[in-house]
C-alpha cells in the first residue's frame, strides 16, 4: 500500500498568536470596552482556514485538524519534485510560516498519524520510508500516542515505556485488550492502514477576517494584521495560480455600519509586498469613521494567473511592471484620475484639439502640416490688452459652426514686456484679444 | 596616546572635507552618464555632453513663455522614443498636446500627475524618480529646501532618471545640492541659459540657444483698426 508523503505542521500557540497583533497595536487600541468578547475557537477557526488557503500554493491535498494539536497536513509525494526536494519545501514553508508569526513544529512522514507524531519529537522529525518511521517511533517514549488517557496509564502499568515495545505485541492482542480503535491507530501510525483526509476545499471567493479583542483607533495599528492577511492571501492565490485587479479592506464597527476601501491594481498581481504597498497608500488618507473592531479582506473576481506580466520575462515586460506599480501607488495616495495622459482630437480649435486620456493610451498621428504650436496652453483664454508687439500672424482658424461652439480667430505670436512669447487670437467681429498659450 | 578623537565642530569640518572628497572623486569620473539636449552649444558646456542622467537639475526662469519647456522637449523626446516615461507633475500651465506631438514626443509616455498640496508633488515625484520605467520628471515646486532636493537627488540617482524642478528665479540667490542649475533668461533669437552650477562642469557661462519655439512667419500682417507694433 502506497501511503504518500505527509507533511504535518503543529500549531500549539495558534489562537495565541492569531490574536497577537493585537497586542502589538497597543498604542493605537484600548481594553475590550465594548463588551463584545472574542471567541477563541472561532479566531482559532477563522486563522486555520487562512493558513489551509496559504498552505494549498505548495500541496493540492490539504487537511487540517484543530483538537489536539491543532494540526495542518500537505501531502507532499506529488509536489517534491517541483520545489527541489523536501529539505528545500521544508524551508520555504517555515521561513514562511515565522514570517506570518506563529510558532510551529513540522515532521514529514509516509502516514499522516505518523507526521503528527514527530511534531512532538524532540528532533530527527523527517523519514521517508515506513521502516525509517518505523525504527523513528520505536525510540519515542509511549506518552506521545493520541491514545485515550485510560489506555495510555494501563500501558504503563504493564511496565511498557517505549512505542517500540508497543509496536513488538501482536496487533491481535492489541485489539483484544485495548479496542480496535487503538490497533487501527498503531496502524495508522506505522502507515500499514489506510488514513484518509477530508481535503481541504478552498473557497471560490476569498474572505479573510482577522479580529481586534480591543477596538483600533488608528490606521498604522491596522498594518500589522494586513501585512499577515495579504502573506496569506498571496499563499491563496498562488494556490489556486490566479491574481487578482482588486480587493476589499472591510472595517467593522462596533453599532455602525462597515467602512471599507477598495484596493486596485491596474494590472493583475498577487504579490504581498505590492499589496502591502498599496493599501498603505489607501489607508495613510483614510479617516476612520469609527474605532476598528475586524478587518476583513475580500477578493470576489479572479484573473489568471497566465496574465501576470511578472511571468513575463524580458525588458519591455518588466519595465511596463514598474510602470504599473508607479501608476498604482500614485493612484492609491493622490486619488483616481490625478494620473492621466494627454491625447490628440481632430479639432481645429486649439482648446479642443487635445484632451486627457488614460495613461499609456496610443494618440492619433499629430497633423504635420499644422502651424506651430506653443508648449503651454491656457485651459481657458484670457481677455488682454491688445498686444504691444507682434512677432508673427495671422493664422486664421474658422472651425466648429456645427457644434454651436464655433470660433473664428486670427491668431499671432506676440511678445510680453518681460520677454515671454504669447499665443494671442483676436475675434475679428468682436475686436477683443485673448491669450491662448505661452511658447513656454 | 593614541589620535585625538575628532569632536564637535572639528568633527562636521572633517566629515564636510570627506564629503567633498567624495564628491570630488565623483565628478572626476570622465564617464558621466548624460543625455544630449539636442542643442550642441548646450552639450559642449555640460559634462558628459547633455543633461544629467540620475540626478537633478534645476531650471530657474526669469518669465513664463520664453523657451523654459521647449528647451527640455528634444531630451523628453528622444527618453520617450527609447521606451521611457515622462512624468509632468503639478505643472501650472498644461502641456499642450498637439505642440508636443509636432515635435516628434510620443504622447502616450506622458504621464500628468495633478496634486493637492506640496507635499503630495514632492512625494510623487520622488516616486516617479525612482521608479527605472521613468525617463524624466519634471517638478514646479512652489517651495523648496535642500533637504528635499538631497532626497529627489537620491532618488534620481536610484531610478536613473533626469529630475528637473522649475524653480522660481529668486531660488538663484540660494545654494542647492543639485547636481546643475540653470538661470534662463529671454532673448531675442531663442534662449539666454546661465549655467550657475555644474557639478563636474564649468559654471559662469551664458549661451544662446535657439529653442525652437514656433515658427517664424516671414510677414506679420496686422489686424485692421488696431495698430500694434510688429517686429522688424
Amino acid at each position: 500500500m502506497s501511503a504518500g508523503l505527509w507533511l504535518c505542521i503543529r500549531l500549539p500557540q495558534l489562537a495565541h498568536e492569531a490574536l497577537a497583533a493585537a497586542a502589538h497595536r497597543a498604542a493605537g487600541a484600548e481594553a475590550c470596552a465594548t463588551g463584545r468578547g472574542v471567541d477563541p475557537a472561532a479566531i482559532e477557526h477563522a486563522a486555520m482556514e487562512r493558513l489551509a488557503a496559504w498552505a494549498y500554493q505548495w500541496s493540492s491535498l490539504v487537511s487540517y485538524r484543530l483538537s489536539d494539536g491543532p494540526l495542518l497536513w500537505l501531502e507532499l509525494a506529488g509536489s517534491r519534485s517541483l520545489f527541489g526536494g523536501h529539505a528545500a519545501l521544508l524551508a520555504r514553508l517555515e521561513a514562511g510560516l515565522t514570517q506570518l508569526g506563529y510558532s510551529h513544529a513540522c515532521a514529514l512522514a509516509p502516514s499522516p498519524t505518523g507526521a503528527a507524531l514527530l511534531t512532538q519529537a524532540e528532533q530527527q522529525r523527517c523519514v521517508t520510508t515506513r521502516a525509517q518511521l518505523r525504527s523513528r517511533l520505536e525510540m519515542l517514549p509511549l506518552a506521545l500516542l493520541a491514545l485515550p488517557q485510560d489506555v495510555l496509564a494501563a500501558l504503563h502499568a504493564a511496565g511498557l515505556r517505549r512505542i517500540g515495545q508497543l509496536l513488538a505485541l501482536p496487533a491481535a492482542a492489541i485489539a483484544r485488550r485495548f479496542g480496535p480503535a487503538a490497533s487501527l491507530y498503531l496502524q495508522r501510525l506505522c502507515g500499514t492502514a489506510s488514513d484518509p483526509r477530508p481535503a481541504w476545499r478552498m473557497p471560490a471567493t476569498y474572505r479573510a477576517c482577522f479580529e481586534f479583542d480591543g477596538a483600533v483607533h488608528d490606521t498604522t495599528a491596522l498594518l500589522f494584521p494586513l501585512r499577515r492577511l495579504l502573506l496569506e492571501f498571496q499563499g491563496y492565490l498562488r494556490g489556486r495560480d490566479c491574481a487578482v485587479l482588486r480587493f476589499t479592506l472591510e472595517f467593522e464597527h462596533y453599532r455602525q455600519a462597515a467602512s471599507g476601501v477598495t484596493v486596485g491594481m491596474s494590472a493583475p498581481a498577487r504579490d504581498a509586498a505590492q499589496f502591502l504597498l498599496l493599501a498603505r497608500e489607501r489607508l495613510q488618507n483614510l479617516v476612520l469613521p469609527a474605532p476598528v473592531q475586524a478587518l476583513r479582506l475580500q477578493a470576489l473576481e479572479f484573473t489568471a494567473a497566465s496574465v501576470l506580466q511578472a511571468d513575463f520575462f524580458g525588458s519591455d515586460a518588466q519595465q511596463l511592471q514598474q510602470l504599473q506599480l508607479l501608476l498604482d501607488r500614485l493612484q492609491a495616495r493622490l486619488g483616481e484620475g490625478q494620473v492621466q495622459g494627454l491625447a490628440l482630437k481632430a479639432d481645429h480649435r486649439p482648446e479642443r484639439a487635445w484632451g486627457f486620456v488614460t495613461p499609456q493610451q496610443s494618440t492619433a498621428q499629430p497633423d504635420t502640416q499644422a502651424a506651430a504650436r506653443p508648449c503651454t496652453l491656457l485651459l481657458q483664454p484670457r481677455r488682454i490688452e491688445p498686444p504691444a508687439l507682434l512677432l508673427s500672424g495671422p493664422e486664421r482658424i474658422e472651425s466648429g459652426w456645427w457644434d454651436g461652439a464655433d470660433v473664428n480667430r486670427d491668431y499671432y505670436v506676440a511678445r510680453a514686456a518681460d520677454g515671454a512669447r504669447l499665443w494671442v487670437f483676436r475675434d475679428p467681429a468682436e475686436g477683443a484679444w485673448y491669450l491662448q498659450g505661452l511658447w513656454s | 596616546m593614541s589620535i585625538p578623537l575628532p569632536i564637535g565642530s572639528q568633527r562636521t569640518q572633517m566629515l564636510e572635507q570627506l564629503a567633498r572628497l567624495c564628491r570630488t572623486g565623483d565628478s572626476s569620473r570622465a564617464q558621466r552618464l548624460a543625455a544630449p539636449s539636442g542643442f550642441p552649444e548646450l552639450d559642449a558646456n555640460l559634462p558628459g555632453g547633455g543633461w544629467p542622467i540620475g540626478a537633478i537639475a534645476e531650471l530657474m526662469s526669469d518669465a513664463t513663455g520664453i523657451g523654459e519647456l521647449s528647451l527640455l522637449v528634444p531630451v523628453l523626446t528622444r527618453l520617450a522614443r527609447a521606451g521611457r516615461y515622462i512624468a509632468c507633475i503639478a505643472p501650472p500651465y498644461l502641456p499642450y498636446a498637439p505642440a508636443l506631438a509636432q515635435r516628434g514626443l510620443p504622447l502616450e509616455r506622458l504621464l500628468l500627475i495633478q496634486t493637492r498640496s506640496l507635499q503630495e508633488s514632492l512625494w510623487a515625484t520622488e516616486q516617479a524618480l525612482r521608479c527605472p520605467a521613468v525617463g524624466a520628471v519634471l517638478g514646479w515646486p512652489a517651495y523648496i529646501v535642500d533637504r528635499n532636493v538631497r532626497r529627489l537627488q537620491l532618488a534620481a540617482e536610484t531610478g536613473g532618471s533626469l529630475g528637473i524642478l522649475y524653480r522660481p528665479p529668486e531660488a538663484a540667490r540660494e545654494s542647492s545640492p543639485a547636481a546643475l542649475r540653470l538661470r534662463l533668461h529671454a532673448a531675442p533669437d531663442g534662449l539666454a541659459v546661465e549655467i550657475q552650477k555644474s557639478r563636474g562642469g564649468a559654471a559662469g557661462i551664458t549661451l544662446r540657444v535657439a529653442v525652437a519655439s514656433m515658427a517664424v512667419a516671414s510677414m506679420v500682417v496686422a489686424p485692421t483698426g488696431v495698430a500694434p507694433t510688429v517686429a522688424a
